[in-house]
Protein backbone atom coordinates (compact mmCIF):
# COMPACT_ATOMS: atom_id res chain seq x y z
CA UNK A 1 0.00 0.00 0.00
CA UNK A 2 1.60 2.97 -1.37
CA UNK A 3 1.99 6.18 1.46
CA UNK A 4 1.69 8.83 -1.15
CA UNK A 5 -0.24 8.93 -4.73
CA UNK A 6 -0.44 11.05 -6.97
CA UNK A 7 -2.70 10.30 -10.20
CA UNK A 8 -2.76 12.10 -13.76
CA UNK A 9 -1.67 15.63 -11.71
CA UNK A 10 -2.20 18.56 -14.33
CA UNK A 11 -1.84 22.07 -13.03
CA UNK A 12 -2.85 24.56 -15.99
CA UNK A 13 -2.12 28.46 -15.65
CA UNK A 14 -3.96 31.51 -18.15
CA UNK A 15 -5.86 30.39 -21.29
CA UNK A 16 -6.15 30.24 -24.78
CA UNK A 17 -2.40 31.75 -26.34
CA UNK A 18 -1.27 32.22 -23.04
CA UNK A 19 -2.44 28.68 -21.52
CA UNK A 20 0.61 27.26 -19.50
CA UNK A 21 0.59 23.73 -18.07
CA UNK A 22 2.52 23.56 -15.32
CA UNK A 23 2.16 20.46 -14.52
CA UNK A 24 0.70 17.95 -17.87
CA UNK A 25 -0.26 14.38 -16.66
CA UNK A 26 2.05 13.70 -13.48
CA UNK A 27 1.45 10.38 -11.93
CA UNK A 28 3.93 8.88 -9.56
CA UNK A 29 3.55 6.71 -6.19
CA UNK A 30 5.67 6.42 -3.10
CA UNK A 31 6.09 3.34 -0.98
CA UNK A 32 6.24 3.97 3.17
CA UNK A 33 10.16 4.51 4.47
CA UNK A 34 11.33 5.38 0.71
CA UNK A 35 13.50 8.17 0.33
CA UNK A 36 12.96 9.60 -3.34
CA UNK A 37 14.31 12.76 -4.65
CA UNK A 38 12.50 14.95 -7.19
CA UNK A 39 14.78 16.58 -9.82
CA UNK A 40 14.23 19.33 -11.97
CA UNK A 41 15.12 22.78 -13.57
CA UNK A 42 13.68 25.73 -12.19
CA UNK A 43 10.60 26.24 -14.02
CA UNK A 44 10.36 22.74 -14.70
CA UNK A 45 7.17 22.22 -12.65
CA UNK A 46 8.90 20.59 -9.53
CA UNK A 47 7.48 23.05 -6.73
CA UNK A 48 4.03 23.34 -8.17
CA UNK A 49 4.21 19.37 -8.12
CA UNK A 50 5.43 19.46 -4.25
CA UNK A 51 3.10 22.40 -3.00
CA UNK A 52 0.09 19.97 -4.78
CA UNK A 53 1.31 16.59 -3.11
CA UNK A 54 1.23 19.22 0.33
CA UNK A 55 -2.32 20.42 -0.28
CA UNK A 56 -0.90 23.67 -0.51
CA UNK A 57 -2.27 24.76 -4.09
CA UNK A 58 -5.16 22.91 -5.97
CA UNK A 59 -4.35 20.70 -9.20
CA UNK A 60 -6.37 22.04 -12.26
CA UNK A 61 -7.63 18.00 -12.44
CA UNK A 62 -6.52 14.76 -10.61
CA UNK A 63 -6.18 13.46 -7.57
CA UNK A 64 -3.80 13.12 -4.64
CA UNK A 65 -3.89 10.50 -1.66
CA UNK A 66 -1.99 10.49 1.12
CA UNK A 67 -2.36 8.05 3.70
CA UNK A 68 -5.37 6.34 1.87
CA UNK A 69 -6.87 9.69 2.01
CA UNK A 70 -7.51 11.79 -1.01
CA UNK A 71 -6.81 15.16 -0.41
CA UNK A 72 -8.81 16.92 -3.14
CA UNK A 73 -12.08 16.77 -0.84
CA UNK A 74 -10.39 18.64 1.98
CA UNK A 75 -11.01 21.92 2.05
CA UNK A 76 -10.59 24.76 5.18
CA UNK A 77 -9.89 23.51 8.46
CA UNK A 78 -10.03 19.82 7.72
CA UNK A 79 -6.99 20.14 5.43
CA UNK A 80 -5.13 22.20 7.97
CA UNK A 81 -6.01 19.70 10.11
CA UNK A 82 -4.51 16.96 7.82
CA UNK A 83 -1.36 18.88 7.05
CA UNK A 84 -0.86 18.88 10.80
CA UNK A 85 -1.24 15.61 11.52
CA UNK A 86 -0.24 13.83 8.27
CA UNK A 87 2.98 15.66 6.54
CA UNK A 88 5.96 17.41 7.59
CA UNK A 89 7.18 20.20 6.01
CA UNK A 90 11.21 20.94 5.06
CA UNK A 91 11.62 24.15 3.79
CA UNK A 92 14.56 26.26 2.16
CA UNK A 93 13.77 29.52 4.54
CA UNK A 94 14.03 26.92 7.45
CA UNK A 95 10.02 28.77 8.77
CA UNK A 96 11.19 27.73 12.13
CA UNK A 97 9.58 30.64 14.84
CA UNK A 98 11.66 32.78 16.20
CA UNK A 99 10.76 33.64 19.41
CA UNK A 100 10.77 29.95 21.20
CA UNK A 101 13.52 27.90 22.03
CA UNK A 102 14.91 25.07 19.50
CA UNK A 103 13.34 22.53 21.65
CA UNK A 104 10.02 24.30 21.49
CA UNK A 105 9.71 24.21 17.43
CA UNK A 106 10.85 21.28 17.37
CA UNK A 107 7.97 20.30 19.30
CA UNK A 108 5.48 23.03 18.50
CA UNK A 109 3.44 20.76 15.92
CA UNK A 110 3.15 17.53 18.40
CA UNK A 111 1.42 20.11 20.68
CA UNK A 112 -0.30 21.85 18.65
CA UNK A 113 -2.46 18.95 17.71
CA UNK A 114 -2.99 18.06 21.41
CA UNK A 115 -0.56 15.33 21.16
CA UNK A 116 1.47 14.10 24.20
CA UNK A 117 5.34 14.15 23.06
CA UNK A 118 6.64 10.87 22.72
CA UNK A 119 10.12 12.28 24.90
CA UNK A 120 12.26 9.12 24.40
CA UNK A 121 11.97 9.56 20.45
CA UNK A 122 12.41 13.49 20.30
CA UNK A 123 15.36 12.59 22.57
CA UNK A 124 16.45 10.02 19.69
CA UNK A 125 15.90 12.80 17.02
CA UNK A 126 17.30 15.56 19.10
CA UNK A 127 21.01 13.63 19.49
CA UNK A 128 20.93 11.98 16.04
CA UNK A 129 20.58 15.43 14.66
CA UNK A 130 23.46 17.07 17.26
CA UNK A 131 21.10 19.36 18.54
CA UNK A 132 21.49 18.25 22.11
CA UNK A 133 23.28 21.77 23.25
CA UNK A 134 21.28 23.90 21.40
CA UNK A 135 18.07 23.79 22.59
CA UNK A 136 17.24 26.45 24.93
CA UNK A 137 18.51 28.43 22.51
CA UNK A 138 16.38 30.51 20.03
CA UNK A 139 16.51 30.37 16.33
CA UNK A 140 18.50 33.82 15.09
CA UNK A 141 21.63 32.45 17.46
CA UNK A 142 22.14 29.64 15.25
CA UNK A 143 23.57 29.07 11.45
CA UNK A 144 21.40 27.93 8.75
CA UNK A 145 22.67 24.40 8.94
CA UNK A 146 21.84 24.65 12.17
CA UNK A 147 18.26 26.10 11.43
CA UNK A 148 17.97 23.64 8.59
CA UNK A 149 19.16 20.40 11.46
CA UNK A 150 15.97 22.22 14.04
CA UNK A 151 13.53 22.15 10.61
CA UNK A 152 14.50 18.33 9.79
CA UNK A 153 13.97 17.60 13.83
CA UNK A 154 10.67 19.47 13.64
CA UNK A 155 9.36 17.70 11.27
CA UNK A 156 10.51 13.69 12.16
CA UNK A 157 9.13 14.65 15.93
CA UNK A 158 5.42 14.33 14.88
CA UNK A 159 5.84 10.98 13.14
CA UNK A 160 4.18 12.44 10.09
CA UNK A 161 3.10 10.06 7.41
CA UNK A 162 5.11 11.57 4.83
CA UNK A 163 7.91 14.64 5.25
CA UNK A 164 7.79 17.22 2.16
CA UNK A 165 11.09 18.85 1.66
CA UNK A 166 11.75 21.50 -1.02
CA UNK A 167 15.53 22.25 -1.55
CA UNK A 168 16.17 22.19 1.92
CA UNK A 169 19.57 23.21 0.88
CA UNK A 170 18.60 26.29 -1.40
CA UNK A 171 20.12 28.34 1.40
CA UNK A 172 22.98 26.97 2.12
CA UNK A 173 26.89 26.37 1.34
CA UNK A 174 27.85 23.21 -0.19
CA UNK A 175 29.67 21.89 2.99
CA UNK A 176 26.69 22.49 5.12
CA UNK A 177 24.41 21.40 2.27
CA UNK A 178 26.41 17.64 2.76
CA UNK A 179 25.85 17.41 6.43
CA UNK A 180 22.58 18.76 5.75
CA UNK A 181 21.28 15.70 3.07
CA UNK A 182 23.50 13.38 4.67
CA UNK A 183 21.48 14.01 8.03
CA UNK A 184 17.94 14.13 5.78
CA UNK A 185 19.01 10.42 4.08
CA UNK A 186 20.37 8.98 7.79
CA UNK A 187 17.73 9.92 10.14
CA UNK A 188 15.54 8.94 7.20
CA UNK A 189 16.44 5.65 7.36
CA UNK A 190 16.74 5.22 10.85
CA UNK A 191 13.36 5.93 11.50
CA UNK A 192 11.74 5.04 8.87
CA UNK A 193 10.60 8.62 7.54
CA UNK A 194 8.69 8.37 3.90
CA UNK A 195 10.78 11.32 2.90
CA UNK A 196 10.23 13.41 -0.79
CA UNK A 197 12.40 16.07 -1.81
CA UNK A 198 12.44 18.51 -4.25
CA UNK A 199 16.08 19.65 -5.74
CA UNK A 200 17.49 20.67 -9.01
CA UNK A 201 20.78 19.56 -8.11
CA UNK A 202 21.78 15.47 -9.12
CA UNK A 203 24.51 15.40 -6.93
CA UNK A 204 22.10 14.13 -3.85
CA UNK A 205 20.63 11.64 -6.26
CA UNK A 206 22.40 9.09 -4.32
CA UNK A 207 21.55 9.50 -0.82
CA UNK A 208 17.69 9.07 -2.50
CA UNK A 209 15.93 5.11 -2.85
CA UNK A 210 15.02 6.86 -5.90
CA UNK A 211 15.07 9.59 -8.43
CA UNK A 212 12.08 10.97 -10.14
CA UNK A 213 12.93 13.27 -12.78
CA UNK A 214 10.58 16.22 -14.13
CA UNK A 215 10.83 18.49 -17.28
CA UNK A 216 8.14 21.09 -18.88
CA UNK A 217 5.89 19.46 -16.39
CA UNK A 218 6.34 16.08 -17.34
CA UNK A 219 7.83 13.01 -15.60
CA UNK A 220 11.08 11.74 -17.98
CA UNK B 1 -19.89 6.96 29.64
CA UNK B 2 -19.57 6.94 26.52
CA UNK B 3 -22.88 7.86 24.10
CA UNK B 4 -24.46 5.30 21.87
CA UNK B 5 -22.61 7.00 18.58
CA UNK B 6 -19.32 6.90 20.05
CA UNK B 7 -18.98 3.35 20.65
CA UNK B 8 -20.52 2.50 17.36
CA UNK B 9 -18.36 4.57 15.83
CA UNK B 10 -15.48 2.12 17.77
CA UNK B 11 -17.15 -0.99 16.73
CA UNK B 12 -17.00 0.35 12.78
CA UNK B 13 -13.43 1.47 13.63
CA UNK B 14 -12.36 -1.95 14.55
CA UNK B 15 -14.86 -3.82 11.56
CA UNK B 16 -12.79 -1.52 9.19
CA UNK B 17 -9.44 -1.91 10.17
CA UNK B 18 -10.15 -6.00 10.80
CA UNK B 19 -11.17 -5.54 6.70
CA UNK B 20 -8.10 -3.53 6.18
CA UNK B 21 -10.45 -0.46 5.00
CA UNK B 22 -10.10 2.09 7.64
CA UNK B 23 -9.69 5.48 6.87
CA UNK B 24 -10.45 8.50 9.10
CA UNK B 25 -14.14 9.69 8.63
CA UNK B 26 -13.39 13.08 9.57
CA UNK B 27 -10.24 15.83 10.27
CA UNK B 28 -11.26 18.52 13.03
CA UNK B 29 -10.25 19.28 16.63
CA UNK B 30 -11.93 16.69 18.59
CA UNK B 31 -10.92 14.01 20.64
CA UNK B 32 -12.46 11.00 18.35
CA UNK B 33 -10.78 12.50 15.05
CA UNK B 34 -7.55 12.53 16.65
CA UNK B 35 -8.18 9.33 18.01
CA UNK B 36 -8.67 8.11 14.56
CA UNK B 37 -5.59 9.42 13.17
CA UNK B 38 -3.74 7.88 16.03
CA UNK B 39 -5.43 4.35 14.89
CA UNK B 40 -4.89 5.07 11.45
CA UNK B 41 -0.75 6.00 12.37
CA UNK B 42 -0.86 2.31 14.13
CA UNK B 43 -2.24 0.62 11.60
CA UNK B 44 -0.24 2.04 9.04
CA UNK B 45 2.91 0.62 11.18
CA UNK B 46 1.74 -2.51 11.65
CA UNK B 47 1.25 -2.69 7.85
CA UNK B 48 4.80 -1.71 7.72
CA UNK B 49 6.18 -4.34 9.98
CA UNK B 50 4.32 -7.11 8.16
CA UNK B 51 5.99 -5.29 5.22
CA UNK B 52 9.22 -5.80 6.67
CA UNK B 53 8.88 -9.23 7.71
CA UNK B 54 7.28 -10.18 4.26
CA UNK B 55 10.69 -8.09 2.86
CA UNK B 56 12.74 -9.96 5.15
CA UNK B 57 11.84 -13.03 4.53
CA UNK B 58 12.16 -12.32 0.51
CA UNK B 59 15.44 -10.99 1.19
CA UNK B 60 16.79 -13.94 3.06
CA UNK B 61 15.43 -16.31 0.38
CA UNK B 62 17.32 -14.26 -2.31
CA UNK B 63 20.22 -14.54 0.37
CA UNK B 64 20.42 -18.49 0.24
CA UNK B 65 19.99 -18.23 -3.49
CA UNK B 66 22.93 -15.55 -3.97
CA UNK B 67 25.39 -17.54 -1.63
CA UNK B 68 24.95 -20.66 -3.43
CA UNK B 69 25.44 -18.70 -6.82
CA UNK B 70 28.44 -17.02 -5.75
CA UNK B 71 30.22 -20.08 -4.41
CA UNK B 72 29.37 -22.14 -7.11
CA UNK B 73 31.59 -20.21 -9.48
CA UNK B 74 34.77 -20.27 -7.67
CA UNK B 75 34.04 -24.15 -6.67
CA UNK B 76 33.49 -25.17 -10.60
CA UNK B 77 36.41 -23.10 -11.05
CA UNK B 78 38.74 -25.16 -8.45
CA UNK B 79 37.09 -28.55 -9.72
CA UNK B 80 38.34 -27.45 -13.48
CA UNK B 81 41.51 -26.51 -12.63
CA UNK B 82 42.49 -29.49 -10.38
CA UNK B 83 40.79 -32.09 -13.85
CA UNK B 84 43.14 -29.99 -15.81
CA UNK B 85 46.18 -30.11 -13.54
CA UNK B 86 45.88 -33.84 -12.96
CA UNK B 87 45.53 -34.72 -16.76
CA UNK B 88 48.60 -32.14 -17.21
CA UNK B 89 50.58 -34.85 -14.63
CA UNK B 90 49.42 -37.49 -16.48
CA UNK B 91 51.19 -35.74 -19.69
CA UNK B 92 54.34 -34.77 -17.72
CA UNK B 93 54.97 -38.31 -16.57
CA UNK B 94 54.75 -39.66 -20.31
CA UNK B 95 56.84 -37.25 -21.85
CA UNK B 96 59.17 -35.14 -19.14
CA UNK B 97 57.99 -31.58 -20.55
CA UNK B 98 58.79 -28.27 -19.07
CA UNK B 99 55.94 -26.53 -20.68
CA UNK B 100 53.69 -29.25 -18.90
CA UNK B 101 55.37 -27.82 -15.76
CA UNK B 102 54.68 -24.17 -16.14
CA UNK B 103 50.88 -25.23 -16.88
CA UNK B 104 50.67 -26.73 -13.80
CA UNK B 105 52.31 -24.23 -12.11
CA UNK B 106 49.28 -21.97 -13.14
CA UNK B 107 46.58 -24.15 -12.39
CA UNK B 108 48.02 -24.58 -9.04
CA UNK B 109 47.78 -20.43 -8.63
CA UNK B 110 44.35 -20.07 -10.31
CA UNK B 111 43.19 -22.77 -7.40
CA UNK B 112 44.91 -20.60 -4.77
CA UNK B 113 42.75 -17.51 -6.23
CA UNK B 114 39.58 -18.96 -6.60
CA UNK B 115 40.66 -20.17 -2.55
CA UNK B 116 41.17 -16.76 -1.93
CA UNK B 117 37.75 -15.67 -3.09
CA UNK B 118 36.15 -18.43 -1.31
CA UNK B 119 37.35 -17.59 2.06
CA UNK B 120 36.94 -13.74 1.04
CA UNK B 121 33.19 -14.28 0.51
CA UNK B 122 32.85 -17.03 3.71
CA UNK B 123 34.28 -14.51 5.94
CA UNK B 124 32.65 -11.42 4.70
CA UNK B 125 29.34 -13.61 5.08
CA UNK B 126 29.37 -14.69 8.64
CA UNK B 127 30.76 -10.78 9.09
CA UNK B 128 27.23 -9.65 7.73
CA UNK B 129 25.46 -12.30 9.72
CA UNK B 130 26.57 -11.38 12.99
CA UNK B 131 26.12 -7.66 11.98
CA UNK B 132 22.99 -7.77 11.10
CA UNK B 133 21.58 -10.08 14.10
CA UNK B 134 23.47 -7.66 16.58
CA UNK B 135 25.64 -10.25 17.72
CA UNK B 136 28.40 -8.63 17.32
CA UNK B 137 27.59 -4.95 17.66
CA UNK B 138 28.25 -1.79 15.86
CA UNK B 139 29.54 0.50 19.15
CA UNK B 140 30.43 4.15 18.54
CA UNK B 141 32.84 6.36 20.10
CA UNK B 142 35.38 9.03 19.89
CA UNK B 143 37.92 7.56 17.69
CA UNK B 144 41.18 9.01 15.97
CA UNK B 145 40.79 8.79 12.47
CA UNK B 146 43.98 9.01 11.26
CA UNK B 147 45.06 5.62 12.96
CA UNK B 148 42.42 4.66 11.38
CA UNK B 149 43.40 5.31 7.78
CA UNK B 150 46.78 4.28 8.84
CA UNK B 151 45.65 0.74 9.53
CA UNK B 152 43.34 0.69 6.37
CA UNK B 153 46.85 1.54 4.72
CA UNK B 154 48.99 -0.87 6.39
CA UNK B 155 46.60 -3.61 5.82
CA UNK B 156 46.35 -3.12 1.84
CA UNK B 157 49.86 -2.35 1.29
CA UNK B 158 51.01 -5.75 0.64
CA UNK B 159 48.37 -5.95 -2.42
CA UNK B 160 49.13 -2.85 -3.68
CA UNK B 161 53.04 -3.45 -3.58
CA UNK B 162 52.04 -5.98 -5.75
CA UNK B 163 50.94 -3.79 -8.37
CA UNK B 164 53.50 -1.11 -7.67
CA UNK B 165 51.06 1.53 -6.30
CA UNK B 166 51.59 4.20 -3.94
CA UNK B 167 49.38 5.73 -1.56
CA UNK B 168 49.34 9.27 -0.84
CA UNK B 169 47.68 10.72 2.29
CA UNK B 170 47.04 14.55 2.40
CA UNK B 171 50.24 16.16 4.75
CA UNK B 172 47.52 17.49 7.55
CA UNK B 173 47.15 14.11 9.50
CA UNK B 174 50.09 13.97 11.33
CA UNK B 175 49.97 17.72 12.58
CA UNK B 176 46.18 18.08 12.77
CA UNK B 177 44.47 14.97 14.24
CA UNK B 178 41.05 14.21 12.96
CA UNK B 179 38.47 12.27 15.41
CA UNK B 180 34.58 11.08 14.61
CA UNK B 181 32.50 8.58 16.53
CA UNK B 182 33.05 5.47 15.30
CA UNK B 183 33.70 1.76 16.37
CA UNK B 184 37.33 1.28 15.21
CA UNK B 185 37.45 -1.92 14.43
CA UNK B 186 33.98 -2.34 12.48
CA UNK B 187 35.15 1.02 10.60
CA UNK B 188 38.43 -0.74 9.72
CA UNK B 189 36.75 -3.40 7.98
CA UNK B 190 34.79 -1.04 6.11
CA UNK B 191 37.48 1.39 5.15
CA UNK B 192 39.83 -1.99 4.27
CA UNK B 193 36.84 -3.05 1.47
CA UNK B 194 37.09 0.41 -0.30
CA UNK B 195 40.84 0.47 -0.43
CA UNK B 196 40.59 -2.73 -1.29
CA UNK B 197 38.57 -2.27 -4.06
CA UNK B 198 40.89 0.94 -5.12
CA UNK B 199 43.75 -1.27 -5.36
CA UNK B 200 42.20 -3.77 -7.15
CA UNK B 201 40.90 -1.55 -9.78
CA UNK B 202 43.80 0.89 -10.05
CA UNK B 203 46.13 0.58 -12.82
CA UNK B 204 49.52 -1.01 -13.06
CA UNK B 205 51.70 1.25 -10.71
CA UNK B 206 49.15 3.92 -10.48
CA UNK B 207 48.23 6.06 -7.54
CA UNK B 208 45.80 6.31 -4.54
CA UNK B 209 44.60 9.36 -2.83
CA UNK B 210 43.77 9.00 0.81
CA UNK B 211 42.12 12.44 1.90
CA UNK B 212 40.19 13.80 5.00
CA UNK B 213 38.07 16.39 4.84
CA UNK B 214 35.63 17.89 7.40
CA UNK B 215 31.85 19.52 7.52
CA UNK B 216 30.09 20.37 10.90
CA UNK B 217 28.44 17.01 11.21
CA UNK B 218 30.87 14.95 9.64
CA UNK B 219 34.69 13.85 8.95
CA UNK B 220 35.21 12.13 5.24
CA UNK B 221 37.75 9.95 4.43
CA UNK B 222 38.30 10.12 0.57
CA UNK B 223 39.49 7.21 -1.62
CA UNK B 224 40.70 8.34 -5.08
CA UNK B 225 42.45 5.70 -7.35
CA UNK B 226 43.39 6.30 -11.22
CA UNK B 227 41.26 3.17 -12.28
CA UNK B 228 37.96 3.85 -14.91
CA UNK B 229 35.99 4.70 -11.64
CA UNK B 230 31.78 4.12 -11.44
CA UNK B 231 29.61 4.88 -13.85
CA UNK B 232 26.25 6.88 -12.99
CA UNK B 233 24.20 4.46 -13.96
CA UNK B 234 25.87 1.95 -11.69
CA UNK B 235 26.05 4.36 -8.61
CA UNK B 236 23.13 4.09 -7.09
CA UNK B 237 23.17 0.37 -7.21
CA UNK B 238 26.84 -0.51 -6.02
CA UNK B 239 25.55 -1.13 -2.39
CA UNK B 240 23.27 -3.40 -2.95
CA UNK B 241 24.00 -6.89 -2.03
CA UNK B 242 25.92 -9.11 -4.77
CA UNK B 243 25.41 -6.37 -7.52
CA UNK B 244 27.47 -7.05 -10.38
CA UNK B 245 28.26 -3.88 -12.58
CA UNK B 246 29.89 -4.53 -15.39
CA UNK B 247 32.00 -8.14 -16.78
CA UNK B 248 34.92 -6.65 -15.48
CA UNK B 249 33.90 -7.29 -12.33
CA UNK B 250 33.11 -11.52 -12.85
CA UNK B 251 36.27 -12.58 -11.58
CA UNK B 252 37.64 -10.52 -9.14
CA UNK B 253 34.63 -9.28 -7.26
CA UNK B 254 32.49 -10.94 -5.11
CA UNK B 255 30.04 -8.31 -4.64
CA UNK B 256 29.65 -8.17 -1.23
CA UNK B 257 32.25 -5.92 -0.05
CA UNK B 258 30.49 -2.23 -0.06
CA UNK B 259 27.26 -3.58 0.98
CA UNK B 260 28.97 -4.90 4.06
CA UNK B 261 30.52 -0.99 4.24
CA UNK B 262 27.21 0.31 3.90
CA UNK B 263 26.05 -1.38 6.65
CA UNK B 264 28.91 -0.88 9.25
CA UNK B 265 29.03 3.16 8.17
CA UNK B 266 25.12 3.31 8.47
CA UNK B 267 25.20 1.44 12.00
CA UNK B 268 27.25 4.46 13.47
CA UNK B 269 25.15 7.13 11.50
CA UNK B 270 27.65 7.45 8.76
CA UNK B 271 27.20 7.20 5.07
CA UNK B 272 29.20 6.26 2.25
CA UNK B 273 28.98 8.02 -1.52
CA UNK B 274 30.85 7.38 -4.43
CA UNK B 275 31.48 9.91 -6.95
CA UNK B 276 30.81 8.32 -10.64
CA UNK B 277 33.05 8.89 -13.23
CA UNK B 278 31.11 11.61 -15.44
CA UNK B 279 32.12 14.04 -12.48
CA UNK B 280 36.00 13.27 -12.03
CA UNK B 281 38.60 10.69 -13.85
CA UNK B 282 39.16 7.60 -12.10
CA UNK B 283 37.15 6.46 -8.97
CA UNK B 284 36.47 7.77 -5.47
CA UNK B 285 34.75 7.09 -2.31
CA UNK B 286 33.75 8.84 0.02
CA UNK B 287 33.40 7.87 3.35
CA UNK B 288 31.23 10.22 6.06
CA UNK B 289 31.49 9.34 9.95
CA UNK B 290 29.92 11.20 12.35
CA UNK B 291 31.32 13.69 15.01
Amino acid sequence: MSILVAKHLKKYYGEGETLVKALDDVSLQVERGEFVSIIGTSGSGKSTLLHMLGGLDNPTSGKVIIDDKDISGLKGDKLCIFRRRKIGFIFQSFNLVPSISVYDNITLPIRLDGKKVDKAFVKNVIDTLGLENKLDTIPAKLSGGQQQRVAIARALASKPAIILADEPTGNLDSKTSLDVLGLLGTTGKKFNQTIVMITHNDEIAQMADRTIRIEDGHIV
Amino acid sequence: MFSNKIVERLDQMLDDAMNGTFTESNYDESKLSRLESKWKDFLGTSVLSNQNLEAERHRLEQFISDISHQTKTPMTNIRMYTELMCEEVDNLREHENEASVVKIKKYAEEIARQNERLEFLIDSLTKLSRLESGTLEVVAGPSSINELVKSGIAAVKPKAEKKGLSFVTSDREDKDPVTASFDMKWTLEALINVLDNAVKYSPECGRIEVALTETEMYAAIHVIDEGSGISEEDATKIFGRFFRGSEVQQDDGVGIGLYLTREILSKEDGYIKVVSNDKRKGGEFILYLRK
